[in-house]
């Protein structure tokens, strides 16, 4: 194999390497196209809580609100409003929504 | 005492009351409950075991969505093994406290 060769199979195992992890860590772009459902209790930067009894979710940890979604969205946390939103989500509209909110500042940190 | 002041005494016993009653969130108190929290949720990025994501940072989170989170672990409505231990220890006072105390903590915007 030529050292072209080479390059050109690092290059090509870096990029799928990268699509890989994108869609494992989730597109805050994307998320934050899908999140105008969210807005009006929480917020295009997730730091309205529209209700007394709702939370912040700008700056939270992107793996917890990836639980929090899913579990809405199975059933395993009942919400009448939250348990509506989620049961239509996949599981790439759970991690892009939640890379858009985590990335998001406020009061619960970065 | 004349009977006639007994209507305006019952009409500012019933004004009274309910100020009495919305009993105001006591900081120091909520500081101390606080302790045990903080054994998982003052340390950043700090992973729970299965199913394994980072526990939540509520340090500046809603005083009502933390109150509202502690009774439904309390309640067995939201399950979280050591969620609801922790909760069941939990009076409604200590959870207005401490729920006071973390939405106290939160870093300005």
């Amino acid at each position: 194999m030529s050292p072209y060769q080479i390059l050109k199979l690092a290059c090509a195992a870096a990029l799928l390497l990268g699509f890989s992890l994108q869609a494992v860590a989730g597109n805050p772009a994307r998320g934050q196209e899908i999140s105008v459902t969210c807005h009006a209790c929480h917020g295009e930067d997730g730091n309205l809580a529209l209700d007394e009894d709702y939370p912040i979710i700008a700056g939270q940890h992107f793996t917890y609100l990836v639980h929090a979604l899913r579990a809405y969205r199975d059933g395993e946390r009942d919400h009448a409003i939250m348990s509506s939103f989620a049961r239509d989500l996949s599981d790439q509209d759970i991690r892009d929504l939640a890379a858009w909110y985590s990335r998001q500042r406020g009061p619960l940190g970065p | 005492m004349s009977k006639r002041w007994i209507p305006a005494l019952l009409a500012a016993a019933f004004w009274l009351a309910p100020a009495a009653h919305a009993e105001e969130a006591d900081l120091e108190e909520g500081r101390v409950v606080a302790f045990t929290c903080l054994g998982c949720h003052g340390i950043p990025f700090h992973t729970n075991v299965f199913p394994t994501f980072h526990v939540p940072r509520i340090k500046g989170q809603t005083e009502g969505y933390i109150r509202a989170s502690l009774k439904a672990y309390r309640d067995g409505t939201r399950r979280h093994s050591t969620m609801q231990a922790q909760a069941h220890t939990l009076s409604d006072e200590d959870i207005r406290n401490v729920a006071a105390w973390f939405a106290a903590q939160g870093r300005d915007r």
